[in-house]
């Protein structure tokens, strides 16, 4: 694809300005990294002080309407009423086949009006999906370019937030909504990283000043400006899934360990049934950590191969871990491989050795009070 | 680009690598300044072996960033004699130093005079342009 057909985010000017290496994330031309940065050091940013991404790419969409909250309910796989208004729930849009549309988040803003966070290459289908199956008086809208989303996450990250006047401190996976300079902006105790952390959205045209101002708090205590190089680093630490990677139409809830997700006792939701037999079934693959042990760094789709030489499973993500210092991956494996197993992957004809983990490969910080 | 230096007294290929002409038929080989550029942070290399027969323009290696993996070539045909340890320990070398420590590989140049037939730095700023 040509880069003159992707979507630019609000900030698109300040990233180029910078000299940011941009690249395509999802149809939307988005910052890599920084000059002066690099991925390793604005990951390590992050998990030591505090850094800001630009994370506009992120879907939005809103149901509302009388039942709202009940009709997404019924749709997406977590159960909405494990949490009360003002929080917000990790959840799974799947097909009739239990695989994976998108991964997303649902702001409860109350029993009429939930608020969407899709990604980007997804929303227009998780959008047309909500609205094939919308009774009358439920409204679903693609808002995609109506917010900007800045993700502040690190440890510095309240400071950064309190030097602006934003509100902090409220707990993990609940937001508050407010204003920044007689603006309006949703603060949410979100993230991707791993490290305690904020989502922030505003209006997309007031996504400027507010990056603008947050950037200076950030570099006042030594914090970065980060890409979604870093971001991708951070979250597979964490052993967080990517759709399209970790999460796709072929790969379940049930497969992918994200079965903490799904609402198994609600009445219905999208790809229940099928979602059902394959957790009663006990015999799909799952997703598994891979720590390298030897050299080298696994990649996507390399195969995972066990002690006796038979093709045990294959990676779903692969990258370098800048805390570990050591190449770690998320891999699909069969059942026979259980924790703590050693076993090879095929990285481009070269066998590097790795040990099969739970993740995360690092500490979690995103639950501290 | 053209912010990055590429000393005169170095030659380049195509595919981004430097030969430091030495004495004789030895030479020392890395990558350019624009090369670990374009890659981001180097994490880790994968040299051939010393004593291990290479030809122009054929894969010998890799230079892996945290994004991405490019094919190492070499950029002569001859033996490897010596590869860069330090790079286990310190693959950033090759981004803040590939013209110095960052260095991957020394060979033993079958043809001493093949060295010529690679690009000047003139030429090779122009290949980037």
């Amino acid at each position: 694809m040509s880069t003159d057909a992707l979507l630019h985010s609000p900030l698109h000017d300040r990233h180029t300005a910078l000299g940011a290496k941009m690249a395509d994330f999802g149809g939307w031309l988005m910052p890599i990294e920084y000059p002066g940065g690099g991925v390793v050091a604005e990951h390590t940013a992050v998990r030591e002080k505090v850094g800001i991404f630009d994370v506009s790419h992120l879907g939005k969409a809103r149901v509302s309407g009388p039942g709202a909250a009940a009709y997404v309910n019924a749709c997406l796989t977590n159960d909405l009423e494990r949490i009360h208004i003002g929080k917000a729930q990790y959840t799974l849009c799947c097909n009739e086949s239990g695989g994976v549309v998108d991964d997303l988040i649902a702001y409860l803003r109350s029993d009429e009006d939930v608020f969407l966070i899709p990604n980007a290459a997804n929303t227009a289908t998780v959008v047309e999906m909500l609205q094939a199956e919308a009774p009358t008086g439920i409204t679903v809208e693609n808002l995609h370019d109506q917010y900007g989303v800045i993700a502040v996450q690190g440890t510095l990250s309240d400071e950064v937030l309190e030097s602006l006047g934003l509100p902090t401190g409220h707990d993990y996976m609940s937001f508050v909504e407010t204003d920044w300079e007689g603006l309006p902006v949703i603060v949410c105790r979100t993230g991707y990283t791993g490290e305690r952390g904020y989502e922030l959205v505003p209006m997309w045209d007031n996504a400027g000043p507010l990056w603008d101002t947050l950037a200076v708090a950030v570099a006042e205590r030594g914090g970065l400006v980060c890409g979604l190089g870093a971001r991708d680093t951070l979250r597979t630490e964490m052993g967080y899934p990517l759709h399209g990677n970790d999460l796709s139409p072929d790969i379940t809830p049930v497969m992918a360990g994200s079965a903490w997700a799904v609402g198994w006792d609600k009445p219905a939701f999208w790809g229940k049934a099928a979602l059902t037999e394959q957790r009663a079934a006990k015999t799909s693959r799952l997703s598994r950590g891979l720590l390298v042990t030897g050299r080298g760094i696994p990649r996507s789709h390399c195969a995972v191969i066990d002690s006796e030489g038979a093709s045990v499973g294959e990676v779903t993500s692969g990258t370098f871990s800048p805390t570990r210092k050591q190449g770690i991956a998320l891999a699909l494996l069969d059942r026979s491989v259980a924790l703590g197993d050693s076993v090879s992957i095929d990285v481009r004809g070269r066998v590097v050795e790795a040990e099969v983990v739970k993740p995360p490969f690092v500490e979690v910080q995103v639950r501290e009070s | 680009m053209s912010d990055f230096d590429y000393p005169d007294n170095l030659r380049y290929t195509a595919e981004h690598e430097w030969v430091r002409p030495g004495d004789g038929e030895i030479v020392r080989v890395g990558i350019t300044a624009y090369a670990q550029d374009a890659l981001g942070d180097v994490v880790y290399v994968s040299a051939p072996s010393v004593g291990a027969a290479v030809t122009a323009g054929e894969s010998c290696g890799e230079v892996e960033s945290t994004k991405s993996v490019s094919d190492l070539y070499s950029p002569l045909t001859g033996t490897i004699t010596a590869v860069n340890e330090a790079l286990d320990a310190a693959p950033e070398l090759i981004n803040t130093d590939p013209y110095g420590e960052g260095w991957i590989f020394e060979m033993s140049l079958a043809d001493a005079s093949a060295v010529e037939a690679l690009m000047d730095a003139s030429a090779y700023r122009e290949n980037l342009a």
